[in-house]
């Protein structure tokens, strides 16, 4: 089959894209961003090849599984290497593996595109607090929601047209060329260690240093145990029981010096 | 939650109820509790900035049941303003159960202006929020994206490998029936939980231990994901009359995973000091790990 990508189908897959890094469809779209599978099936359905695209998807989806962000900072954006990725695959018939070569990248450089969405948003912080004053409910409903979407669609879209329009050729060959460069092992290191950075913003929103050796005891409990590949409800049944001694133990004391 | 600058800018002046009469609220009814926590997952991450986080889609959640409340027109306006204050949890656990609280915590407080009783202050308000949002997060994180997320994609996967559409859209329909459905569990029990607390909250008490016991269980999952999730690691080599060392195999027989340790302290350290300044902690952050990749330190 001969698979061709028009611009009414790079601006399609542009527009998806912008959906779902804009979050508009609500929270759900969470898992949208951090699997490429959503975004694999659209991009098989407008290009008329759903079951090669869901073959590739599958491959990239591999790459993320267990991927999360704490505290809201995302290391990659799979959606968006999957929407670069996908279409170049099918367009160069590219085994799942060369297009996993693609999604990496793109998925590191898409993260930085969703942060930078976080600056523009500060634009609509001014005429939110001007209608909350006023006490104005649908002008403050208006800039929570539409002109934050607005940003992401005004930068969403262009960006990732051009880039599959035009771009999907000249990434399949560039790609090949970086793929071990130190372009991508910052990428990959800048990638790795941000997720220091959400963490250590619950951390201090939690505001309770007295607490902090709980966190340590995890740390190194997970560090420890990594070879026995605990599942996250292990740990966090741990967690709970932990929490309930030490509020138990602690009231006991309080009751017992009063 | 003394160390958080935006929320402490908030000092409540005496109320003077008796100079003007505040209507009385509308009672909030399970539908307003639908529409607030439907409003919260909408427009969740939409509006997502560095100075406020998720501060504006709680809000946004929040006004159609604020306007029941709060008839008079400056109460109101002071409802928004205060809901606009940095706010950042997760979605279900955090956010669904915080509308709750957060709901029944203002209603006690528009009836009690209503009758030109005491009023629970607005900045207790913004305390019981931000000293739960944290603790919610942390299980939050793990959970939903941590945990439920992969099971329906590992379960439908072999869908997806064969080439079927199913594959996708199968986990993305479980997870988003399945969080938004526990979602508005939690809003509805945080509700009825704030409204037996209203008074706890107000005295202190045994809320104390409840925000002690989250605060450890969040804690302890940041730190799991710490040790699970932040990738660094050194490759700087070096020789020494012919035998190469590698600092990393080094590091990790004095300390396993101090590095990535090592940032979140420092990070953290960071926020001590200067309060929660996350845009410019991000471009440190961000500067360092590029200076010290391109040297291949790290």
């Amino acid at each position: 089959m001969h698979v061709t990508l028009s611009v009414w189908q790079a601006l399609l897959i542009a527009i998806w894209v912008a959906l779902v890094e804009s979050r508009i469809l609500g929270f759900a779209t969470l898992t949208m961003r951090f699997s490429p599978l959503m975004t694999g099936m659209m991009v098989g359905f407008i290009m008329g090849d759903i079951k090669q695209a869901m073959i590739v998807t599958a491959a990239i989806q591999l790459v993320y599984m267990g991927f999360v962000a704490p505290g809201g900072a995302l290391p990659a954006e799979p959606a968006i290497g999957a929407a670069i990725a996908v279409p170049v695959a099918l367009l160069g018939h590219m085994s799942p593996q060369g297009a996993i070569a693609i999604a990496v990248p793109v998925a590191l450089l898409g993260s930085y595109l969703y942060q930078f969405r976080f600056f523009l948003n500060t634009f609509a912080l001014k005429p939110m607090d001007k209608y909350a004053r006023e006490g104005n409910a649908r002008g403050l409903r208006f800039s929570i929601i539409g002109i934050p979407a607005l940003i992401s669609f005004v930068l969403f879209i262009p960006l990732i047209f051009i880039a599959l329009y035009f771009g999907a050729p000249v990434i399949s060959g560039l790609v090949s060329n970086i793929e071990h460069g130190t372009i991508i092992h910052v990428l990959n290191s800048v990638g790795g260690g941000l997720a220091a950075l959400g963490i250590a913003i619950i951390m201090q929103v939690i505001g309770k240093k007295r607490l902090l050796p709980f966190f340590f005891l995890a740390y190194f409990m997970s560090v420890a145990f990594a070879k026995l590949e605990i599942n996250m409800t292990i740990y966090a049944i741990f967690g709970v029981i932990f929490a309930i001694l030490y509020v138990m133990l602690s009231q006991k004391n309080a009751s017992e010096n009063s | 939650m003394s160390d958080n600058p935006t929320v402490e800018a908030t000092n409540d002046e005496p109320q003077a109820t008796t100079e003007h009469r505040i209507p009385q609220p509308d009672a909030l009814t399970n539908k307003d509790l639908m529409k607030s926590w439907f409003g919260w997952w909408w427009a969740n991450e939409v509006p997502h900035t560095f100075d406020r986080m998720l501060a504006p889609s709680f809000c946004f959640g929040l006004i159609p049941s604020l306007q029941k409340l709060y008839k008079d027109k400056d109460e109101l306006a002071k409802s928004f303003q205060r809901h606009l204050l940095f706010f950042n949890t997760q979605a279900t656990w955090g956010g669904g159960t915080l509308t709750g609280v957060t709901l029944s915590l203002e209603e006690a407080r528009a009836k009690a202006l209503a009758n030109g009783e005491e009023p629970i202050s607005e900045d207790m308000i913004n305390n019981t929020k931000v000293g739960l949002m944290g603790p919610l997060a942390g299980i939050g994180d793990s959970i939903d994206s941590g945990t439920v997320q992969y099971i329906f994609i590992a379960m439908f996967l072999p869908f997806a490998k064969q080439g079927n559409f199913l594959g996708a859209l199968l986990p993305f329909l479980c997870f988003a029936i399945a969080t938004f459905t526990y979602g508005y569990y939690f809003t509805k029990m945080g509700y009825s939980l704030g409204r037996s607390a209203a008074k706890e909250i107000m005295t202190g008490g045994r809320m104390q231990g409840i925000i002690d016991g989250l605060g450890i269980l969040g804690l302890y999952m940041m730190g799991i994901l710490a040790g699970q999730y932040i990738t660094i690691r050194s490759f700087l080599k070096f020789s020494i009359s012919g035998k190469v060392f590698n600092v990393n195999t080094i590091l990790n027989q004095i300390l396993p995973g101090a590095l990535p340790l090592l940032a979140v302290i420092l990070v953290y350290w960071y926020f001590q000091r200067q309060g929660l300044k996350i845009t410019r902690a991000l471009l440190y952050l961000t500067g360092a790990l590029i200076v010290l990749s391109i040297f291949y330190i790290i």
